[in-house]
């Protein structure tokens, strides 16, 4: 088991030249906050080579659990020790989609506001589809937040016709809005 | 009545798991033939030859074929229908007609950043699944005192199973009552204001945003309910050109994780139980005209 720092990456179809799919799983421990793990949530965005979401419809997130071919798609209950898993179909991704970033989030709902500086700890893995076999996860990302809202944990993306995992570890301070910023999406 | 046809309708991305386990029929399929027309095509208990096995479209050939062998070689098919005996005369099905261009009209959006007014010619809008999911959604009469004691609430209706009212005075502030994490919250700051929690929005089936006079005195009609985004869309009803002491104002449907928004400028006779009965919220127990029983 390979654990990756922030900013490693890893050649996942190089090392695995068979490898048709991957779920990316994170797990968290938010201790006895129930507070934040209600409003925890992760979402997968396809993005283009310019860095930007394709659409509304490929942001995948609880609400949205799959894009409209269905490349990647949200499990509504994850297996295995993951709080959150997404299977990426790697064949069935559009040509179109250079990056799909894995994020978490609180959600900015009416009741108490929360940080994920309270997160224990929060890793990213990447698992084979086919059979769950764990190929790498990320140190843990809780280690340096404070009162961060949201955290990008990894990417998968392609480089020259191969599939890549990289750990990304972003956070930001103003949340989903943030992210919005970055990544191109309309709220 | 119209019939519906599975290979015409919309994909469901919000139920991956109905793509995995479903299976579209293959058209023309015997075996399919047969289940639609109720008997077999050709009798398997009544000697004769046996006939050719049914093949799908692109299916593999066996490997029998491959090898060179005469097609009789192979062994008798097994059909997966019922064959009781005595083929009854019965009834050729009605031709099953070819649908109709259905002429599906592309929903109203309200994008980021923009305003949306709702009027009698034009009621309705329909959110995106991530203005449905993400952060809160607020809704909010924005009223001056002149208007009079206008009071919000809602009648909501559970997918876990609850269903009553929430209102900032004289009823329960949250829903479901007395939880640890409501989906929906009254207030007043110091508009009367609705707030629904975006991360259990799944959990919302349908809600109806009422008014009413808190002292039953009349209201004189003014201002503008106000329904803002997470993103800082507005969807905005003029309280105009209505009248009487309770009136819905706008519901809220949950299809398929897009929040259908209608403004409603309703009326009703009686008080907020009527007008909930009114819009089907017949689940709803009451202590008396405004107070459902918990």
């Amino acid at each position: 088991m390979a654990i990756m720092k922030r900013g490693a990456n890893v050649a996942l179809t190089r090392e695995i030249p068979d490898l048709a799919g991957v779920v990316v799983g994170v797990s968290w421990n938010a201790g006895s906050e129930s507070a934040l793990s209600d409003n925890l949530v992760m979402a997968s965005m396809l993005c283009g080579a310019d860095g930007r979401l394709l659409s509304d419809e490929h942001f995948v997130f609880f609400n949205q659990l799959g894009t409209p071919e269905l490349s990647v798609q949200q499990m509504e209950q994850a297996l295995g020790g993951d709080q959150e898993q997404v299977e990426i179909d790697l064949r069935a991704v559009p040509a179109e989609v250079e990056h799909i970033v894995v994020v978490v989030y609180l959600n900015d709902g009416p009741g108490l506001r929360r940080t994920l500086g309270q997160l224990r700890s929060c890793v990213v893995r990447v698992l084979n589809q086919d059979g769950n076999a764990e190929l790498v996860r990320s140190e843990d990302l809780a280690a340096t937040l404070d009162a961060e809202t949201a955290l990008a944990l990894g990417e998968v993306y392609r480089h020259q016709g191969e599939w890549k995992f990289k750990v990304l570890g972003q956070a930001y301070a103003t949340g989903i809005r943030g992210i919005a910023a970055d990544y191109g999406l309309r709220l | 009545m119209r019939e519906l046809d599975p290979a015409a309708a919309l994909r469901r991305t919000d139920l991956p798991y109905l793509r995995r386990r479903s299976r579209r029929p293959v058209p023309g399929s015997p075996a399919v033939a047969e289940f639609f027309t109720g008997h077999a095509s050709h009798p398997h208990h009544h000697g004769g030859p046996p006939p050719a096995p049914p093949q799908r479209p692109g299916a593999q050939p066996t490997r029998e074929a491959q090898a060179g062998a005469p097609a009789s070689a192979s062994p008798p098919p097994v059909s997966a229908s019922l064959d009781l005996s005595t083929p009854v005369p019965r009834p050729s099905p009605p031709p099953v007609p070819t649908p109709a261009a259905t002429r599906v009209r592309a929903a109203r959006r309200v994008p980021a950043g923009t305003q949306l007014i709702l009027t009698a010619a034009a009621p309705t809008v329909t959110l995106t699944r991530l203005q449905s999911g993400i952060g809160t959604l607020t809704v909010e009469a924005a009223c001056s005192s002149e208007v009079g004691d206008l009071r919000l609430g809602a009648a909501y209706q559970l997918r876990s199973g609850p269903t009553s009212t929430v209102q900032s005075s004289g009823g329960n502030r949250m829903a479901p009552p007395k939880t640890r994490r409501p989906v929906i919250i009254g207030a007043r700051e110091p508009f009367e204001k609705l707030s629904i929690d975006l991360r259990q929005c799944r959990d919302l089936e349908r809600l109806a945003v009422y008014a009413f006079s808190e002292t039953r005195s009349p209201l004189r009609w003014g201002g503008t309910l106000v329904i803002r985004t997470f993103g800082g869309a507005e969807v905005e009803v003029p309280l105009e050109n209505v009248e009487g002491r309770v009136v819905m104002l706008v519901t809220l449907y949950n299809v398929a994780g897009e929040f259908v928004l209608r403004a409603e400028m309703q009326a009703v006779v009686g008080d907020v139980r009527e007008v909930c009965r009114a819009f089907g919220y017949d689940k709803i127990t009451w202590l008396d005209d405004r107070t459902p029983v918990e």
